[in-house]
């Protein structure tokens, strides 16, 4: 009995230290480590798209590096950020130190992504961000270039261009309201998570809506960005009468407030940033409720460049789902393959100055990094877009005339049929 | 503002009733600290889910056999992994963790950290003095009432009732007076778990269908049945208003921190516990020796 | 000369009749040397950054089991001196440059007096009331630190501390030594007079008071104390991480930490942080194993709650005293501990039965 005991544990053992042994890599290929927390969608959404990326240029013969052809090897690193941040970093520094990966792309939750940054900076690897906004990651390349030059940030725009987008959004649908609806002045609830992240656009808003728009905040709620409920918040910005509710949100209470907003039918015209709206699994989350929600996105049914419409059905083909902006893997492993292919070698140092160089039109835009190796915003560079859902499909609002831009396949903004009756009747 | 805190602050507390009484009656009786509780909730708004959505079966179908599938799977986890360590109080609480656990992880593996709904029984809303209310929720306060009663009649007017709450007063006692204690708190279980998957049936079409969805409520729940009194079935309905009348509050009166609901809720409830350390409407027992 | 040999030769003899003659000392012994020697195998920096984890929760564990092991206090809210420390260490570090000697006991004070905050209210709560309400203050705390987000980063939390020391192999001595230092004293405190009436307390605080002990002052005394350990696990996370955020007040962290310890076996100190020291390495050898499966999903967390509820279930008091069961008897006569094989007893040569 004791013997038994003792061989079984034996062979445990022994199976844990032969799955701790490093084993021998191939050494033509290139390693690159995906980041996310791959049980969530924000997860799925990395790992799709660098999957595609990488099956693609495999399939074209793979990356040019010096006068070899070597393969792309993805590494799927789970980082579970959303529940536990010590995972997160553990599961980076395996991959650098043990799974040997010369590139690391992904990362979403702020707090995680710091940290995240801070290993990859120490092993000096090329870490591309694709999920956290906040304008800080990129501030650290600023202050402190020699340690954070690695790190580049390619999708989302950063929170401070989200803003911009944000009241172009507003102002948009709200010149729409004032003519459709014969409306003076448009009232304005501005509800934000509380979130630092948040916090410019709040402040933004409490200016430049009375000042630059005309247009006049009924309150401001700061819920938290897990709220479950929502609905003392709506039944206060129904009682002061909002036109339009300027949203930001970027965690799971925008679901629950589009969810509780469509079911009450509040009379007022979602706008803003509600990252849960680009999710294609949020027309079934809010059973249909969530229609006429209008959120900033990164990618549509609609031609930003040539790339993007290939890209954006075939990976709603394979994947049953429309990607989000953390698929924008796809554009890294495109930039990363470019870049590598003209320094000639998978070395970090040598092919920084060539990644600041990139240039490259990608599915979500044209692509250039800025001096805090931040994603440029900007007519002609990453516009970003306007979504909205219109019966069960995201629909492309926005560019729509602005700047001289419309991207093929834009449709005219909806306004629900609530928010007409409502506010019709008062003329 | 006055009328809109009312109306919100009644809907709120009653969604917050509907779990507090379930957990607060195997708490009272059974004395255990059962973290599963809002976990086996979870499960049953996703066996609702799976039985709506993916097998297309008639609501109150799938809600029926939710509710049935979920008791099950509550006694099996009672009879298997938390009786046989009751008398180590330590070790049963982290069974029930680990149990809340292994079932978020389940939900995680099949359904992914995807946000899935419910569709409610009923749709629509309807306007309340001017607040706009959805049927659901109301739904879910007339089913609070309807919980709230119905456990006080089987408590004190049945036998098995009688049966619990003498269990629940003195163990040993009643083992000696002939009663199966055993069997006492299967039953107790049972009803607690069934009312946790009354609860999902109700309350799931309010919130989003997640692995994770049973965490908030758990806390809230905790914090509801202490301000109420462990054990008392009416202290854990008042103590669930109290704590949605706080909510809605703040909310109202301080939009800018309507984040704060939570922890204003919960100061509210360590603030009562400093003035009365048994809750509201607990019995000071005696220190047990 | 002599003299130094005679300690030599009194430390061996004492390592033979006292150490080894008993398979959970001598496991001990062998546990700190292993952790000692480690790296001269291995500078591997995966594996260091897993053992400095586990070291620093292993800190944290053992703090918790001071506290609601040996007093009786059931915390649930543990995460609180964490957090509270971490946050506090960070901006001293960040603020005022406090190298991490100072900042680390500095947010450790910090956390004392959370602890006393803590305490002071939860002193007339007993049992399931105090654990509940223990659980709520990380929860108020997470709400006001996304309420002032320019002191506290919001859910950004803190970054940019100063590295623990200069390199990783530091690191991980200084956690280790940190742990194996402050896991003696929390034993040693156990141990002493002071632990022996929190003991009492836990037993039967109407008995402890009625013998004269001011059992309030020693209640708030266990929380100061753990607190303060706590505090430390939470500064030295803080400085390694180079980052204090809100995911350091959570409920998952409260509640692991009482997993840790519930599986290791409480009223021990050494037995959560042993339940550390098996767990949280396990979690990432199933992570090295899972990830030569890709197909497979993600299901470290399911096994790793599996394997929880199995032990708790076979094992009710904790897994280190169950093995020290089996490998360790009792002598019947003088209660000395000999190991299981031995018929007679080593000490007073009574049968073992």
């Amino acid at each position: 009995m004791n013997t038994r005991r003792f061989i079984v544990c034996l062979a445990a053992g022994f199976l844990l230290f032969a799955g701790l042994c490093p084993s021998a890599w191939a050494a033509d290929s290139i390693k690159i480590g995906i980041l996310g927390p791959m049980s969530f969608t924000q997860g799925e959404g990395h790992w799709n798209g660098a999957t595609m990326a990488a099956e693609e240029i495999n399939a074209a013969g793979g990356v040019k590096v010096g006068d070899k052809m070597m393969q792309i090897e993805l590494v799927k690193v789970d980082t579970n950020e959303f529940l536990s941040i010590p995972d997160a970093t553990n599961a980076v520094e395996m991959a650098i130190s043990r799974n040997k990966v010369d590139f690391l792309v992904g990362g979403f939750r702020t707090e995680a992504v710091m940290v995240m940054q801070d290993i990859a900076m120490d092993a000096k690897k090329i870490f591309i961000g694709c999920g956290a906004a906040t304008v800080e990651i990129c501030t650290r390349v600023t202050e402190n270039y020699d340690r954070y030059k690695y790190w580049f940030r390619l999708t989302p725009i950063n929170a401070g261009y989200l803003g911009k987008v944000d009241f172009t959004l507003l102002g948009t649908v709200g010149a729409i309201m004032k003519k459709t609806l014969g409306l003076e002045t448009l009232k304005v609830a501005v509800v934000a998570e509380k979130a630092a992240w948040a916090e410019g656009i709040v402040a933004a808003a409490e200016k430049t809506l009375p000042e630059k728009m005309g247009m006049e905040i009924v309150g401001i709620w700061r819920p938290s960005p897990v709220a479950k409920d929502c609905s003392a918040e709506l039944a206060a910005i129904q009682r002061a009468g909002a036109h339009i509710v300027f949203t930001t949100f970027s965690s799971s209470v925008g679901l629950t407030f589009a969810k509780q907003m469509g079911e009450l039918k509040i009379p007022a015209a979602a706008v803003g940033i509600n990252v849960e709206a680009q999710k294609s699994g949020f027309w079934e989350a809010t059973n249909g409720a969530g229609d006429y929600v209008l959120t900033i996105n990164t990618y549509a049914p609609v031609k930003i460049t040539e790339s993007t419409l290939p890209f954006y059905t075939k990976y709603q083909e394979r994947f049953k789902e429309a990607p989000n902006y953390t698929a924008g893997t796809y554009d890294a492993l495109q930039i990363l393959k470019a870049a590598v292919e003209e320094a000639g070698t998978l070395d970090s140092d040598a092919l920084v100055p060539f990644l600041e160089k990139t240039d490259l039109v990608g599915t979500a835009g044209r692509e250039v990094f800025d001096a805090a190796h931040d994603i440029t915003w900007g007519p002609g560079y990453v516009t970003g877009l306007g979504t909205q859902w219109q019966e069960g499909k995201i629909q492309c609002v926005w560019p729509y005339n602005w700047e001289g831009i419309t991207y093929e396949g834009t449709v005219p903004y909806k306004l629900a049929p609530w928010v007409v009756e409502a506010w019709k009747k008062k003329d | 503002m006055f009328l809109d805190i009312l109306i919100d602050g009644l809907i709120k507390g009653s969604v917050y009733a509907l779990l507090a009484i379930g957990f607060s009656l195997v708490l009272g009786v059974a004395r255990i600290i059962n973290i599963a509780h809002t976990a086996l909730y979870m499960t049953s708004a996703y066996l609702i889910y799976i039985g709506t959505k993916q097998l297309g079966l008639p609501a109150t179908v799938s809600i029926g056999a939710a509710i049935i599938l979920t008791i099950l799977l509550g006694l099996l986890i009672y009879r298997y992994f938390i009786r046989p360590i009751q008398e180590h109080e330590a070790a049963m609480l982290i069974a029930t963790i680990a149990v809340a656990m292994m079932l978020q992880e389940v939900f995680l593996m099949t359904f992914g950290g995807h946000y899935l709904g419910v569709s409610p029984l009923v749709e629509g809303y309807t306007t309340i003095l001017g607040v706009r209310v959805t049927w659901q929720h109301i739904l879910a306060l007339g089913l609070a009432l309807v919980v709230l009663v119905g456990v006080r009649l089987f408590l004190f007017h049945t036998r098995m009732g009688l049966a619990i709450r003498a269990t629940a007063q003195d163990r040993e006692v009643a083992n000696l007076m002939g009663m199966d204690v055993t069997r006492v708190a299967m039953a107790t279980m049972a009803v607690s778990v069934g009312l946790a998957s009354v609860a999902g049936a109700i309350v799931a079409p309010l919130v989003t269908v997640e692995p994770t969805m049973w965490m908030h409520p758990l806390i809230m729940m905790l914090a509801i049945v202490v301000l109420g009194g462990l054990g008392s079935i009416e202290g854990s309905f008042v103590g669930a208003y109290i704590l949605g009348f706080a909510e809605s509050m703040v909310v109202f009166m301080v939009p800018m921190g309507s984040f704060l609901k939570d922890s204003v809720a919960l100061s509210i409830m360590i603030l009562v516990l400093l003035v009365r350390p048994e809750g509201l409407f607990g019995v000071f027992f005696e220190e047990e020796r | 000369m002599g003299l130094i040999f005679t300690h030599i030769r009194r430390f061996f003899t004492i390592l033979r009749s006292e150490v080894i003659v008993l398979p959970g000392r001598l496991a001990l012994v062998l546990f700190v040397i292993a952790l000692l020697a480690l790296p001269l195998f291995t500078q591997d920096l995966y594996f260091l950054r897993i053992v400095i984890l586990t070291s620093i929760f292993a800190i944290f564990a053992g703090s918790w089991d001071l506290l609601s092991g040996f007093t009786g206090q059931m915390n649930f809210g543990h995460a609180l001196f964490f957090g509270v420390a971490a946050y506090v260490t960070a901006l001293l570090n960040i603020h005022l440059h406090f190298p991490p000697y100072l900042s680390i006991p500095l947010g450790a004070v910090g956390a004392v007096l959370a602890g006393l905050v803590v305490g002071i209210p939860c002193l007339r709560l007993k049992g399931s009331y105090l654990a509940l309400t223990t659980l709520a203050f990380p929860i108020i705390l997470t709400g006001i630190v996304f309420a002032i987000p320019g002191v506290t980063g919001g859910e950004l939390g803190l970054s940019g501390l100063s590295r623990l020391s200069s390199s990783r192999l530091m690191d991980y001595y200084i956690t280790a030594v940190c742990m194996l230092g402050l896991g003696l004293v929390m034993w040693l405190i156990t141990d002493s007079k002071t632990g022996i009436i929190l003991h009492a307390i836990r037993e039967d605080e109407v008995a402890a008071r009625a013998a004269g002990i001011n059992t309030t002052r020693y209640k708030l005394l266990a929380f100061c104390m753990s607190g303060f350990f706590a505090g430390i696990a939470g500064g030295l996370y803080a400085h390694f991480m180079r980052l204090a955020g809100p995911s350091t007040l959570e409920v998952g962290l409260s509640f692991q930490v009482i997993i840790w310890s519930v599986f290791g076996g409480m009223v021990s100190i050494y037995g959560p942080m042993a339940g550390v020291f098996i767990l949280n390495p396990l979690m990432e050898g199933l992570r090295v194993i899972l990830g030569k499966y890709p197909a497979l999903p993600e299901m470290r967390m399911l096994l790793f709650a599996a394997l929880v509820l199995l032990t708790l279930r076979f094992m009710p008091e904790g897994f280190i005293p169950w093995v020290l069961d089996r490998l360790e008897t009792e002598c019947p006569r003088c209660k000395i501990r000999n190991v299981f094989f031995r018929h007679r007893c080593r000490i007073c040569d009574a049968a073992m039965s």
